[in-house]
């Protein structure tokens, strides 16, 4: 537990001081939150859940001058994602998963279940943050910072979730 | 009164989603919201703070390029000196810049993704900072300032679509303003010069003193591409900023010394 509790507080650091300003090949943006908002254990109807979004993204917003903008992406994420859970594995199945990984999804499910997630979140912080809804580039943006986030949260999921995911991340 | 309260226990779920949806949106759309010049922007303590100290590790390695900057500024404010010493015209110019101040301060974050950048520096209102006062650095204008906490300053930077410059071009002295659009943080767009105006790629840009923020002649950037653009009496001008978002260090805070006695004059005039 307190692994992961360190983990997080790095990934939010490395967000904050690092990845937020950095845009690589121009078009992609590397956010480890998104990968906490993904993984975050379903509870239903958790407010939890809402608050835990809110509150992230308040910090980032914080230290990111960009005041609502992280904190109703984290909101609305949360809030699809406890929809799209049940939509994907079922309210049984979900109730029973300590984590929303990919070890215990399994490869298809959590692909089906983490890249509509993916997609609304770059297309929430596309719009939010050039103001313009449809463009090429923000299309381009949006399609190659969901491929990049997933294979690293793929990545970061093998590499360090993969022996201690068991009653963990509650 | 029994049925709203069994409403509320039912949707509380997505009653706490629409408050907190609300709450965000508040945030997001209020841009002059009180707790936003307050806590949350990078000039107070916390985050202030903490980029204070990442900056002073990240200027470290950056030691060779400050450097160079540095010499180059030293060698152009030497011939400055020298010009001033054989003209009589750069004399006045140079006296008319007297009624102007400014404080040095290091940059301690800065964004340039957005289509609403913002620079962080580590000086406040203990050193005399106020909002709305200019900030430029060696290579030209780099904002205004937005929000300041005792020992920080928020600065709204050229890379922000809702800043404008009031610019004049050089060779014509024709007043214009500048603004970026939110595409390449290295065009800005020359605004508001008539189609009459004989103006050519290459002329210069710089601050016109009309908004008593910058003081007459700092460099903006240098035209890039005219077009004519037939519904309009206006030029659609890209220019190229003098200023280097990218490698920005050390800027100076513009103290207007007379801006107060200005500004009441303005209001008086217009009043009568």
């Amino acid at each position: 537990m307190r692994n992961n509790i360190f983990l997080f507080i790095l990934l939010v650091f490395l967000q904050i001081f690092v990845l937020n300003k950095i845009l690589f090949f121009d078009y992609i943006i590397i956010s480890p939150i998104i990968m906490f908002l993904i993984l975050f254990k379903y509870n239903k109807d958790s407010k939890k859940s809402l608050l835990i979004g809110f509150l992230l993204g308040l910090l980032i917003d914080v230290f990111n001058n960009s005041l609502g903008t992280y904190s109703i992406i984290c909101v609305i994420i949360m809030y699809f994602r406890n929809l799209w859970v049940l939509k994907v594995v079922g309210e049984e199945r979900a109730d029973e998963l300590n984590l929303l990984s990919v070890q215990e999804l399994g490869s298809f499910q959590f692909f089906y279940y983490s890249f509509p997630i993916l997609f609304l979140f770059y297309s929430l912080l596309s719009f939010l943050e050039s103001e313009i809804i449809i463009s090429a580039e923000n299309i381009l943006f949006i399609i190659l910072s969901c491929f990049t986030n997933y294979i690293i949260m793929l990545t970061f999921q093998y590499l360090f979730l993969k022996f201690n995911f068991k009653n963990e991340w509650r | 009164m029994r049925n709203l309260i069994k409403f509320i226990s039912l949707y509380n779920y997505s009653i706490t989603f629409l408050i907190l949806l609300f709450v965000s949106g508040y945030f997001l759309i209020n841009e002059n919201f009180i707790l936003k010049t307050k806590y949350f922007n990078s000039s107070n303590y916390l985050s202030g703070s903490v980029f204070y100290y990442q900056s002073s590790i990240v200027n470290y390695f950056k030691l060779d390029e400050k450097n160079i900057n540095l010499e180059k500024e030293n060698q152009r404010l030497n011939e400055k000196i020298i010009r001033s010493y054989s003209s009589v015209k750069e004399d006045i110019d140079s006296s008319l810049n007297l009624d102007y101040n400014y404080i040095k301060a290091q940059v301690i974050n800065n964004s340039l993704r957005k289509s609403k950048n913002y620079i962080t520096i580590n000086k406040g209102s203990k050193d005399e900072i106020k909002v709305g006062m200019g900030v430029i650095s060696s290579s030209g204008i780099v904002g205004k300032v937005k929000y300041v906490s005792q020992n920080f300053a928020t600065i709204i930077s050229t890379l922000n679509t809702s800043f404008y410059i009031s610019s004049i071009v050089k060779k014509t002295n024709t007043l214009s303003s500048v603004n970026w659009n939110g595409d390449n943080p290295k065009t800005l767009k020359l605004l508001y010069v008539p189609k009459h105006i004989d103006i050519r790629e290459g002329d210069e840009i710089i601050s016109s003193s009309f908004d008593s923020i910058f003081p007459k002649g700092i460099s903006i950037g240098k035209i890039k591409e005219i077009r004519k653009d037939v519904n309009s009496n206006f030029y659609d001008i890209d220019i190229l900023s003098t200023q280097d978002f990218y490698n920005l260090s050390t800027v100076y805070i513009v103290k207007y010394l007379l801006v107060d006695e200005k500004v009441q004059l303005e209001k008086i005039t217009d009043e009568k």
